[in-house]
């Protein structure tokens, strides 16, 4: 008592020290819990009790110019077992009894014939879905995990939930639908097996039309499972993918692709392409590849044909190239649709280029009209050696050839123009690409050539992806800003010059569209082999538009080998059904005044 | 402190003078103050319990409506779920291949050769030709994986009303049709060739 009393002060300073240090450990580890590290804690206490569970980002639609729904994201599901429980659990079910009909027994139900029952549903037998099960037990006697089926669709979900199969369970396996099958199978392409983009719009637009997962986690009651209120953490927000608009219109996607597979099979070709694009705009209203892939089981079809060749594809052009060289020539003041020249069946140009005509021909005194008319290569070439080759090779550069259109479809072809005039183009080829040869194009390049001819020498960008709708509203926009290529004088006197092509020419009455003035041109096109030579197919070709007073639509038509009918006549009859069906379709006004004439002889 | 320092300072001296007589008074009783205390007491406990009961009233509200949000969810997963089958059913007949070959099956064929009649002088534009019935839309040329399997169901069935189209329907308006109409067509009018 005495030594305590001695230093009251010092005691009470000691223990108030203690105190504080002590209360301030307490309230630094609160702070420290509560504040600075309470949300880290708070999720790892979450984590300890609950489950991450993903929220799908739907993947966006892809929808045409009408919003018709091309391509959608739907939910499917995977059917999984679990081989362990199969083998072990017993199972039991409520059946009436047989002695009193108001009561009901459990009756253990054996496997051979829960299996027959979930294959039934699943469309395996019961012995594969025992298989199933014995194989997986086999790798690993105590596996929880093997699929029956995966993809399955919601009703066949539902009917395997109602069996009530306890070691059976369902994962939900987000898909992707096609309504219309092959309609516009080679634009919009297709996602492969494991959900990822596998070619066409679906892999060049992905950034559009991805959605992204999120993930959240919640407390549940015990019993039911029921979520408690205020406990759900977000831990990553899901996104919905864009929605990706297309000028592609899918009624006319599907005529056209029924049109042109019909001539491809009709005829025995390999392959065929049908564009039709809107001339004052730029816009593809249709882009046919036959045969086309269903992107709902691309499978089936061969791979090669699972693409757009229409895109990726160049070919050597052949004739409808014609017109650009014939509107170049014009453009540059050096001819008009009656300059006159005369047309042998061969000619041998000083710099030793031998250039012939398809069919042997006596001289012809033919004005440019007529070498159109007539698609002589003797004509054309001494029409176009008025040009320089650089002159000319800018020209098809100022058309969009030698590089890929504003599209920018996945794998798309730029074609290739032979390299540099001045360095890379022999004495021949100077000469094949006034006609078409030595140099290849994409088909939707050419109906884009023609375009320009038919919107007054303006050419505008190629459109196929209208724009991308994101989840938060925003918009983006293809670019609408044309060009003039060539005079609007050169354009029309080249579209007056088709036209005569298209009365007068061998196919007039293949391709014949009553009540329309239309501008179109053929081709019969070799082929390369890859070694320098040609194939003995042809690709043949019409390429035109309408009404050639007020240019409304291009259609461009290329057929691949045609073994049964290897000339353009196999393809003009699918450019007269295309071309009939869009001025149907669109309502167009027939054509007034008819067009005006033209001499192709002298 | 010390009396040196409280010499040298004139002014609290006065203080010093007088504070001994007001030291050690006793305090004022305050009887009256009991009262209130228990009101406020009975006020703050009474509150306490107030917040407790809401809270618990508020809590037992919440986990009911958990329970019927839970119920509506699990409702709103079946509808969506039947919303997807139905609109994967009409999606599917919707598809131009379906409708392609269900017009076909009820007589309609594609026509090529459109031909039109100029409002202005009543002019026909083309070549009016009878529709050939064609292979073409009811032929495989346009797959679609989708409706592969899904009955077609050809053409009317036994018992349903016959549609407009027909022949019986489509004989009346074509002789009805011209009467009236001031159009010089040559031929009179195409003649579809289903009839």
């Amino acid at each position: 008592m005495n030594r305590t009393s001695r230093h009251p002060m010092r005691r009470i300073l000691l223990s108030a020290a203690v105190l504080v240090a002590l209360v301030g450990v307490f309230v630094v580890r609160l702070v420290d819990i509560q504040i600075v590290r309470a949300a880290e804690l708070n999720e790892q206490a979450q984590e300890a009790r609950s489950q991450p569970v993903t929220v799908y980002g739907a993947r966006g639609d892809i929808v045409d110019a009408n919003g018709k729904v091309l391509a959608d994201s739907v939910m499917r599901y995977d059917i999984v077992l679990s081989p362990k429980q199969a083998s072990k659990a017993v199972v039991e079910r409520e059946v009436p009894d047989p002695a009193d009909p108001e009561k009901t027994t459990d009756v253990v139900v054996p496997l051979p014939e829960l299996a027959a029952e979930l294959g039934a549903v699943v469309g395996l037998t019961g012995d594969q879905v025992q298989g199933i099960i014995t194989a997986e037990l086999a790798e690993d006697p105590n596996s929880d995990y093997a699929y029956v089926a995966k993809l399955v669709d919601t009703e066949t979900y539902e009917r395997v939930k109602e069996l009530g199969i306890p070691w059976v369970y369902a994962d939900e396996h987000p898909s992707r639908r096609y309504p219309n099958g092959a309609v516009a199978g080679n634009l919009i392409g297709f996602m492969d097996s494991d959900g990822n983009p596998g070619a066409g719009l679906e892999l060049g637009e992905d950034e559009c039309l991805a959605g992204e997962n999120g993930e959240v986690s919640y407390l549940h009651s015990l019993q039911d499972w029921v979520k408690i209120p205020g406990t759900e953490i977000v831990h990553k927000q899901a996104h919905d993918g864009g929605t990706l608009n297309l000028t592609i219109d899918t009624d006319l996607q599907w005529e056209v692709q029924r049109i042109a597979e019909a001539q491809r099979q009709a005829t025995g070709a390999d392959w065929a392409t049908v564009t039709v694009m809107e001339a004052k705009t730029g816009r593809l209203l249709a882009v046919a590849d036959v045969p086309t892939v269903d992107p709902n089981n691309p499978s089936a079809i061969d791979e090669d044909d699972r693409g757009s060749r229409s895109f990726t594809a160049p070919f050597e052009p052949g004739s409808t190239f014609k017109a650009l060289t014939a509107a170049s020539v014009i453009n540059a003041g050096l001819a008009d649709p009656f300059s006159k020249i005369v047309a042998p069946y061969r000619i041998i140009f000083p710099n030793g280029a031998n250039v012939n005509d398809s069919a042997r021909h006596d001289d012809q005194q033919l004005t440019l009209t007529g070498v159109l008319i007539e698609s002589s290569n003797t004509g054309m070439s001494q029409f176009g050696e008025l040009m320089s080759d650089r002159a000319r090779y800018d020209d098809m550069l100022k058309f969009g050839l030698g590089s890929e259109t504003e599209v920018g479809f996945p794998a798309e072809a730029s074609g290739d123009l032979h390299g540099d005039p001045d360095d890379d183009w022999d004495n021949q080829t100077k000469y094949a690409t006034m006609f078409g040869q030595g140099l290849t194009t994409t088909a939707v390049q050419i109906a884009s050539v023609y375009q320009t001819i038919a919107n007054g020498g303006v050419r505008m960008p190629v459109t196929l992806v209208d724009g991308c709708e994101n989840d938060d509203g925003t918009e983006t926009t293809p670019p609408t800003q044309g060009e003039q290529v060539i005079s609007a004088e050169a354009a029309a006197e080249t579209s007056q010059m088709l036209e005569r092509v298209y009365q007068d020419a061998w196919l007039s009455d293949k391709w014949n569209i009553p009540g329309y003035r239309v501008a179109a041109k053929t081709g019969t096109a070799q082929v390369p082999d890859g070694d320098g030579g040609y194939l003995k197919g042809y690709l043949v070709s019409v390429s035109g538009f309408a009404p050639a007073d007020d240019p409304q639509f291009v259609v461009s038509v290329s057929i691949m080998n045609p073994v049964k009918m290897n000339s353009s006549a196999a393809s003009a009859p699918v450019f007269q059904e295309v071309m009939s069906q869009v001025l149907k379709k669109y309502r167009t006004v027939p054509s007034g005044a008819p067009a005006p004439e033209l001499p192709a002889t002298w | 402190m010390s009396a040196v320092q409280a010499q040298s300072l004139p002014a609290p001296r006065r203080i010093d003078h007088e504070r001994p007589q007001r030291r050690l008074r006793p305090a004022p009783e305050r009887a009256a103050r009991a009262k209130p205390r228990l009101a406020y007491a009975v006020i703050a406990l009474g509150g306490v319990a107030v917040i407790i009961v809401a809270q618990l009233l508020l809590s037992i509200a919440v986990t009911q409506g958990a329970y019927e949000i839970d119920a509506l969810q699990m409702q709103q997963t079946t509808l969506t779920r039947d919303e997807q089958k139905l609109s994967e059913d009409l999606d599917r007949v919707e598809s131009p291949q379906f409708l392609a070959t269900k017009a076909e099956g009820l007589g309609m064929v594609p026509n090529s050769d459109p031909v039109y009649l100029r409002l202005s002088d009543g002019a026909v534009l083309g070549q009016p030709t009878a529709a050939e019935g064609g292979a073409g839309a009811s032929a495989p040329l346009v797959p679609n994986a989708l409706i592969d399997g899904v009955p077609l169901g050809d053409g009317p069935k036994a018992g349903e009303t016959p549609l407009e189209g027909s022949p019986g329907h489509s004989g009346d308006a074509a002789t009805k049709a011209p009467a009236g109409a001031p159009a010089p067509v040559d031929g009179g009018l195409p003649t579809p060739a289903t009839h």
